[in-house]
């Protein structure tokens, strides 16, 4: 489904495919209503996630960025998320440094069986992102929005070549 | 008493037998610059130069060497990036002979000729530091010049002047450069200014940016320049767009790849034709890793790296409470 | 030859006079930076700075860092059976240009590129679109840099070659002189006062400047030296032993013009797009089955340096593919020279052969 324009923010959520896969799952077998903004990719083990991703995610529009796995001691693979936790505290000292909030940022751990928790981490984050309003966005939209969109941006070259 | 130069030269003529190879410094193409001197004869050691304008770091031509008997001359961060090298097994420590020496600054020579405009053409001889200033004879006059308006920005906040794990330790050991005030460097800049002012601040820089990876290639730790993640196709992590947020993306690459490896000996920036601040990104990270793991990269050449291990119960990490 | 007609402008108008310029098309200059000097559109806060060389050369006016091709679009053709077809979008035209201020060398590689990209029956059409309407007042220079060697390769301070117009500053302002028909047009309608009675003082400002530059012999003899020591393999081992194999020579180089062709696409719709490429990088001559002919930073210098000093001159009547600006020797972060490079070629050769010629 598209994202509706104007009500909803662009909210990615990495997900581990055992356990917060699972709770998710749990949500909606249970019909917990929740905001619509996340949407979940999902990945075998938080052990997988690159830190990149989130980087990636945010650079290209993202208003937040969730990453959900089992509960240390709990991983599926025994030791991903020990992995996971460490690199992802590491990239959340990076975010400001480039300008953006680090609350658009969050890790959790939710279990399979814990539906109810994860409609609580999902109601409360969307919340903090609706708080912090969209990312900053480029000034320049990119070589394919131009030619593709007809906006005015002919010359080629960095988008300063144009002021 | 011999000066440093002449026991440094001493120190690899007696080595250099044994050795395929020695790495110093010799003259660069203009006063201010000199470059990697690959000796490997007793003739190349009398083209060894030594002071404070010996700014590249020699470590990062080691990983190309392997396989052979390499003497290398270190200053205090280019002898972490070597212990770092070890660390990662990336060098081996039975293939390296270290020459270690005190460093007490290193002139960036941008700087330097922003300093003095009117001989920012001309040349510069004998460069020293006494009494805690920089002193050099120009074309003109004899000047004298603060830390803050002659050194790189890495200098300004040196812990490590001396090599600290050497084969031979050349001279005496010393302090760190002389700074009385330093201006506040990138990092300082933009922890200053709001959120959305860095996002604009980076926006900027990145227009200057070429994406030449000069700063990739010049770092010691960055041994897969030729198979470079940033320049696959498949996965395809950047485009070949010239556009901010491509190259922004490139400089989180690589500050997240050296995260926790980076000793800062500033050759990134060093490297840079365009001028970009790019150690801001990675001196952000080694601090978080420094706050988290109570680890300085390239000190003991049997620490595991953080980030290539864990704990089942991390001391500083507090985890959030989703209730 | 400098065709007759002259224009002057007073240094305090140079500003406004540049503004006006705007209204009919993009005019580029150097301006400050954060420490550098960067050709830049316009603007009236930055600082002009037309003293001294810029760090970048005004290349990107005619071969952008990435230019789009075209733009296409996959669409769904109809259901049974299902097809897709792909519609080519047509990338907007370009503006007309004003380069001001370029430096001779800068000018050099236009004429450079030129020779590639509008060569009688090959020509690139989107570079000749640019160049066409493009127009290039290169400042003359009055003083070498520290690395500057444009004349030993060719070139010169007030050398014409690749612009339309020459300018020389004097005592009071600025002296315009028509190159190229392109540049007599441009100054005819420039709103510029005559500026005949200044030609003989800028003529004495150049002569002044093409005697200060510094002592060196002259790399016009180069091509057979370098050509000779291609087999060589120890001397380019050697040479290139501290190279880092970036792109900052080949990205800042006037004379440089290699390019990537890539598809970069987002679902189904993307562009095909041109961007700047150089031959330093392992992945250049990457091919398909995993070959790569330069496998080593050795392999791409000796290309590099041959490509400039040996095999573009044999295919251009012996013009160098090198305007001696040094910006390669002051940016190369492992301090390599290809002043040092071709002339160790030359020594190297002469003594192998003798006297090196002198013609």
């Amino acid at each position: 489904m598209p994202i509706l324009e104007g009500k909803e923010l662009h909210i990615i959520g990495f997900l581990c495919n055992w356990c917060s896969y699972g709770g998710a799952d749990t949500a909606g077998v249970g019909r917990f209503v929740q905001p619509t903004d996340l949407r979940i990719i999902k990945t075998p083990c938080t052990g997988r996630i690159n830190p990149l991703f989130i980087m990636r995610a945010f650079l290209n529009g993202a208003d937040g960025v969730l990453v959900s796995g089992c509960h240390p001691r709990d991983c599926h693979y025994s030791q991903g998320n020990f992995f996971a936790r460490r690199r992802l505290e590491v990239l959340r000292a990076l975010l400001p440094v480039v300008g953006i909030a680090p609350e658009r940022f969050a890790y959790t751990w939710v279990s399979a069986s814990e539906g109810q928790r994860w409609k609580t981490v999902v109601e409360r984050f969307t919340e903090q992102i609706h708080a912090l309003g969209p990312i900053p966005a480029f000034a320049d939209p990119g070589r394919i929005e131009t030619c593709l969109r007809g906006q005015a941006n002919p010359y080629g070259g960095s988008h300063a070549l144009t002021a | 008493m011999p000066s440093r130069l002449e026991e440094l030269k001493d120190g690899i003529r007696k080595a250099l037998p044994d050795l395929d190879m020695v790495l110093a410094w010799g003259q660069g193409p203009d006063s201010l610059r000199r470059k990697p001197l690959f000796i490997v004869s007793q003739a190349d050691i009398d083209k060894i130069v030594w002071d404070p304008c010996c700014s590249p770091n020699l470590a990062g031509y080691l990983t190309g060497l392997r396989g052979k008997k390499v003497g290398i001359v270190v200053k205090g961060c280019d002898c972490r990036s070597v212990v770092e090298l070890i660390q990662e097994k990336l060098v081996d420590r039975a293939e390296v002979t270290i020459f270690g020496l005190h460093c007490e600054g290193t002139i960036d020579p941008a700087k330097v000729r922003a300093t003095l405009p009117g001989d920012a053409r001309g040349a510069f001889g004998d460069c020293r530091v006494s009494d805690g200033r920089i002193r050099f004879a120009s074309d003109t006059s004899l000047q004298n010049l603060a830390a803050s308006d002659a050194f790189y920005d890495k200098c300004l906040h040196c812990s490590d002047p001396n090599a600290g794990f050497c084969d031979y330790f050349i001279g005496e050991r010393g302090t760190p450069p002389p700074v009385s005030t330093a201006p506040p460097d990138a990092l300082e800049r933009l922890e200053a200014m709001g959120l959305e002012e860095r996002f604009r601040f980076w926006e900027q820089a990145m227009d200057r940016c070429v994406r030449c990876y000069a700063c990739r290639n010049a770092c010691p730790l960055c041994v897969c320049k030729d198979h470079c993640l940033a320049q696959s196709r498949d996965p395809h992590w950047v485009d070949q767009t010239d556009h901010p947020r491509e190259k922004l993306m490139f400089q989180v690459i690589h500050a997240l790849h050296t995260a926790g490896r980076c000793v800062e000996c500033g050759e990134c920036e060093r490297a840079c034709p365009m001028g970009l601040p790019v150690m801001a990104l990675k001196r952000a990270l080694n601090r978080q890793i420094n706050e988290l793991f109570d680890y300085r990269a390239g000190l003991d050449p049997e620490a595991i790296p953080p980030l290539f291990t864990f704990r089942e119960e991390e001391d500083r990490i507090g985890e959030k409470k989703w209730s | 030859m400098v065709m007759t007609e002259a224009r002057f402008i007073e240094k305090q108008a140079l500003p406004s006079w540049l503004a006006s310029m705007r209204k009919h098309r993009r005019v580029l200059v150097p301006q400050r930076r954060e420490g550098l000097t960067l050709f830049r559109p316009l603007d009236p806060g930055q600082d002009l700075d037309l003293d001294g060389l810029s760090s970048e050369p005004p290349k990107a006016a005619l071969l952008p860092r990435d230019e789009a091709l075209f733009a296409f679009r996959y669409r769904r053709n109809g259901d049974k059976p299902p097809r897709w077809g792909v519609e080519l979008i047509e990338t907007p035209p370009n503006e007309p240009t004003l380069v001001f201020g370029s430096r001779p060398c800068d000018a050099c590689g236009f004429a450079t590129t030129d020779r590639v990209y509008n060569a009688g029956t090959r020509r690139d059409t989107a570079y000749c679109a640019r160049r066409d309407q493009t127009v290039v007042a290169t400042l003359a220079c009055s003083r070498p840099g520290p690395t500057c060697f444009c004349h030993r390769v060719g070139g010169g301070p007030d050398n014409e070659a690749g612009s339309d117009i020459l300018v020389t500053e004097v005592a009071k302002g600025y002296l315009l002189e028509a190159v190229s028909s392109r540049g007599l047009d441009f100054m005819r309608e420039s709103g510029l006062k005559d500026g005949a009675g200044l030609t003989a003082e800028a003529a004495t400002v150049r002569r002044a400047a093409r005697a200060a530059m510094p002592d060196g012999p002259s790399l016009l003899a180069a091509p057979e030296h370098v050509r000779a020591v291609f087999e060589d393999t120890a001397f380019w081992e050697r040479t290139a032993a501290a190279c880092l194999s970036c792109g900052a020579c080949s990205y800042l180089c006037p004379t440089c013009y290699c390019f990537n062709i890539t598809d970069e696409a987002r679902g189904n719709e993307g562009l095909r797009l041109r961007s700047w490429d150089n031959c330093m990088s392992p992945q250049f001559t990457l091919e398909a089955s995993g070959h790569n002919p330069r496998p080593g930073k050795a392999h791409r210098l000796r290309n590099r340096v041959s490509h400039k000093f040996a095999f573009y001159p044999s295919l251009h009547e012996g013009a160098l593919a090198c305007a001696g600006c040094g910006r390669c020797i002051v940016f190369c972060p492992a301090s390599l020279d290809i002043r040092e490079i071709v002339s160790q070629a030359m020594i190297q050769t002469a003594n192998a052969e003798g006297e090196p010629r002198h013609d």
